[in-house]
């Protein structure tokens, strides 16, 4: 495969290597070395997200993640931050549509306290939830949404891109952060009954990295989670099969009270782990990433219609992946304006293709983004979780950048031409109104929009 | 009802192993012909190197009138230089993988860049091309003047943003620098040109007050030879800084609310200066503020988050404004997060609660020494990468404090006792010294706000 311009052959895995085992309860195993620093991660993926959640009950999953924070048998209320904190470790959970993860960075010689704290959990977390935890983590999730969407400018267009991009009864339709009605809903039984149904060992990816002892490590996790029973009671998530095209725009326009207008919109992509998703990733960087790609350059350099103007993507893979575009007008530029810019932009790269030096630079940054996720162990045994949860081989976290790598031009073109298109997106237009008539509430990177968190990532210094 | 499981085995919690050591990297230290300083740190494994430029710019020597044209300028090295246009530049740094920062804030301008190892040669030209030829084109400057008129409705609009403008305007004296946005307002940004911007380049960015800070795994590149193609070839004359204006500020207790009709939460900004990275204290205040705020186990979030549930989280915090070897510096001392509206009122009468009851009863020997676990232990995960090293030598280096002084603090922080941190705490966040933003809905909030006592309450709109 050439590989040209690229800094070396085995960018981004750097040699690394990883260990699969399966204990007789079914949880997946995954242990990479690595003694550069003396610190080992945990994470642990438990193969649930907002997607499984039914109607009514938006929102649970995630509040279900800040339940596993309150204590479990032999554990006391908060006592795992406590814990963990107290042993210099750093900790937190996230929720997104397609899985829960819980993840500790402890030093290495703390590494057997954190498997121990999640066994506890994993094994006996309804022994103690009670309806004072539930009601206190309800307050305190109604108060994230606030905090995160609802108080915030332009802060519930993630949701409402989602809502128009995904089919009304489809699992991705709404976010992980679920609606303040169906918060307010659930019930303690609600949280029990999810406990019973997804948290099982058999439903989950436990993977360490770093400074550890790999035999001495297996050991541990046989012994503190190898006794926690197996159970086949979950319910697969609704199917999330679509057309590969939406077949016509959907638009929104939402008159609230933020500061500028703006344009964004969200493409239905490939799926993730396909190779015309590594090719909308090369495309949606050449048009929309950084500030020397196309859409850049048109609308901020040159038309200087654009205050931002760039691409995310969210890859997904029990649905299709989502290119978001999000332009924030300068000064008393209008919206058709943009919108005409972009659509000749778009027709032209899927006419033309990007060029080699297009090509060059995408592929530069995206390597650069996987130096920088397995850059730390906390990163690397999260992106192996991913790929053993959800595509069964944990290897192709290591390989994944090769293959980003690997794109070729042609393929670029090719779902450029295919995806990138009017009838194939959802649109949000803001337009601002005076604060009096305000009914509604920076920029949304959306991988962040799209993962909540139980505490906001903390920096002692 | 007690659930019926199938149960597990349990076993008692496990007791650490034996700790391997670990210190926080001290790096070489040199200068280049040219007079800039260089640090360096070698960590293995880091692909991607860190290289952050520390320059001599305080923002109060921007000229009357034209705040923010550190931050234009700032800006404006990254488009264009002798060698390429700007959109040339944005390519080249992005065809390297790199990605290059610029802040501009009270000590002076930091850039910070950041390449995979195999690309660090390129990415040092063109960083040294960035501060020793930058184009400044009049265009250009005009498309960043305008594109930083854009910003400014954004943060005004963010709650967070709005209180800490709030908070600055109120704390320090007026004719400071320090009172007004770092990023400069509406009337002092449409005054920046291109000949202001050379201007503050011409007064300010030399190699002699210069400093470039290198991590990462640099085993097998020519650094010496890298830096002296690209940064060495940097000149400039040898001025020296001058010294710094001593920080001051009114801590009075009050209270400003910034008016927000219909807000569903009250943003809350609590905040007074006190001690900085030169005052002894610093160790035992860190430990201090941790207790009262740091995580959410601290005592601020266990009362508002894991008790009442007002909050989605509320830190105390100490960050450094500037700070010098002279004492002239002072850091931030503040208390933030945000609180559902109806909840506003009893949610700052128990933080008031919580700071009483500090002052009266103190810190207790075991959350000492939690914190002390956690902000000693938590050293070799927070510096895993070359970034954060490198941030943090930077950091050091603009406050005058030795290279080993992180290292020294790990220490310092271990020989802390329960006291001595609670003097600190107690001292950082008096009940009565304490100025309060809070960015919500006037008409619901006023009223309880007044019944608290925590300052006579202001309410301002924009």
């Amino acid at each position: 495969m050439p590989m040209g311009h690229t800094a070396t052959a085995e960018a981004g895995s750097g040699g690394l290597t990883a260990t699969e085992h399966r204990l007789a309860n079914g949880l997946r195993v995954v242990l990479s070395e690595d003694h550069l620093t003396p610190v080992a991660a945990v994470c642990l993926w438990y193969d649930v997200g907002s997607r499984h959640e039914v109607k009514g009950r938006t929102g649970l999953a995630h509040l279900f993640e800040h339940l596993m924070f309150q204590g479990s048998k032999q554990v006391k209320d908060n006592g795992h931050f406590e814990l963990v904190q107290g042993a210099g470790g750093s900790l937190n959970g996230t929720t997104s549509f397609e899985r829960t993860n819980y993840f500790e960075t402890m030093p290495a010689h703390q590494l057997e306290l954190a498997l121990w704290l999640e066994a506890d959990r994993m094994g006996s977390l309804l022994t103690v939830l009670d309806d004072e935890s539930m009601e206190n983590q309800r307050s305190v999730v109604k108060n994230e949404r606030r905090q995160r969407y609802d108080n915030v400018p332009y802060g519930t267009a993630f949701e409402k891109l989602f809502a128009l991009a995904y089919p009304e009864g489809h699992p991705y339709h709404h976010t992980p952060i679920g609606s303040m009605a169906d918060l307010d809903a659930a019930t303690l039984e609600d949280a029990r009954a999810f406990f019973r149904t997804y948290y099982a060992p058999n439903n989950a990816v436990l993977s360490v990295v770093g400074d550890i002892d790999p035999e001495q490590t297996l050991a541990w996790i046989e012994k503190y989670f190898g006794s926690i029973p197996a159970h086949d009671g979950k319910r697969p998530p609704r199917d999330g099969t679509l057309p590969d095209i939406i077949g016509e725009e959907k638009r929104l326009l939402v008159e609230a009270e933020v500061p500028s207008r703006a344009l964004m919109s969200a493409y239905r992509l490939p799926h993730d782990g396909t190779r015309a998703c590594d090719a909308a990733d090369v495309a949606l960087t050449v048009l929309g990433g950084g500030e020397s790609s196309r859409l850049y350059n048109r609308l901020v350099r040159r038309d200087r219609t654009a205050v931002t103007a760039g691409f995310g993507m969210l890859r997904l893979s029990g649905a299709p992946s989502v290119g978001w575009l999000d332009v924030k007008t300068s000064h008393e530029a209008e919206v058709p304006d943009i919108e005409a810019a972009v659509d000749e932009e778009l027709a032209r790269f899927a006419e033309e293709g990007p060029t080699d030096e297009e090509m060059e630079r995408a592929q530069a940054q995206l390597e650069r983004e996987w130096l920088d996720r397995l850059g730390t162990v906390a990163g690397r045994a999260d992106e192996l979780c991913k790929y053993a949860v959800l595509f069964g081989d944990p290897q192709l976290a290591l390989t994944a950048v090769g293959r980003v790598l690997s794109v070729t031009a042609d393929e670029v073109k090719e779902v450029a031409q295919a995806r990138l298109r009017p009838d194939n997106r959802a649109v949000l237009v803001y337009e601002p109104i005076a604060p009096e008539q305000a009914p509604d509430a920076p920029d949304t990177d959306v991988n962040e929009a799209a993962e909540i968190e139980v505490q906001e990532e903390e920096a002692a210094k | 009802m007690t659930e019926q499981l199938a149960t597990m085995e349990f076993h008692p919690q496990p007791q650490a192993g034996t700790a391997k050591p670990w210190a926080f990297p001290a790096p070489d230290r040199a200068t280049l012909p040219n007079g800039l300083t260089v640090l360096r740190c070698h960590r293995p494994g880091q692909q991607v190197v860190a290289v952050d430029i520390v320059l001599d710019a305080p923002l109060d020597t921007e000229p009357e009138g034209l705040d923010g044209v550190s931050t234009i300028m700032a800006r404006a090295f990254t488009e264009g230089t002798d060698k390429h246009s700007a959109e040339e530049f944005a390519a080249e740094l992005e065809r390297c993988g790199a990605t290059l920062d610029v802040h501009a804030d009270h000590p002076g301008l930091r850039i910070s860049l950041e390449v995979p190892v195999s690309r660090l040669s390129k990415g040092l030209a063109l960083l040294a091309d960035a501060l020793r030829a930058p184009a400044f084109d009049e265009s250009e400057i005009k498309r960043l003047v305008r594109n930083r008129l854009d910003e400014i409705p954004h943060e005004t609009a963010n709650p967070a943003r709005r209180a800490a403008k709030e908070l600055y305007k109120q704390l320090f004296p007026a004719e400071t620098r320090m009172s007004r946005p770092r990023q400069g307002t509406e009337e002092t940004v449409e005054r920046i040109d291109a000949a202001g911007v050379r201007a503050f380049y011409d007064a300010h960015v030399r190699p002699a007050t210069a400093t470039a800070v290198v991590v990462g795994d640099l085993e097998g590149a020519d650094l010496d030879a890298m830096l002296g193609e690209t940064l060495g070839e940097w000149t400039g004359n040898t001025t020296q800084p001058r010294p710094a204006v001593p920080v001051t500020a009114d801590d009075t207790g009050r209270v400003f609310i910034v008016d927000r009709p219909g807000a569903v939460q009250t943003q809350l900004l609590i905040g007074r200066i006190g001690a900085d990275r030169h005052d002894q204290v610093w160790p035992a205040q860190v430990l201090g503020t941790y207790c009262l705020g740091g995580t959410l186990t601290s005592r601020l979030d266990r009362v508002l988050r894991e008790e009442k549930g007002y909050t989605y989280g509320v830190r105390a915090f100490a960050q450094v404004l500037r700070s010098a070897p002279d004492g002239s510096g002072a850091a931030m001392l503040a208390i933030s997060g945000s609180v559902d509206t109806p909840n506003t009122g009893p949610a700052l009468d128990d933080l008031w609660k919580v700071l009483r009851t500090l002052a009266a009863e103190g810190l207790d020997d075991a959350e000492r020494d939690v914190a002390v676990q956690n902000l000693v232990g938590v050293a070799p995960l927070r510096y895993e990468t070359a970034a954060a090293v490198s941030a943090t030598l930077a950091d050091q280096v603009e406050q005058g404090l030795p290279d080993d002084f992180q290292a020294q603090l790990y220490r310092r922080l271990s020989e802390t006792g329960t006291v001595e941190a609670t003097a600190a705490v107690v001292n950082a966040f008096p009940e009565d010294r304490l100025v309060t933003v809070l960015v919500g809905d006037a008409a619901q909030i006023e009223e309880t706000v007044k019944s608290l006592g925590i300052g006579e309450v202001t309410v301002v709109t924009g």
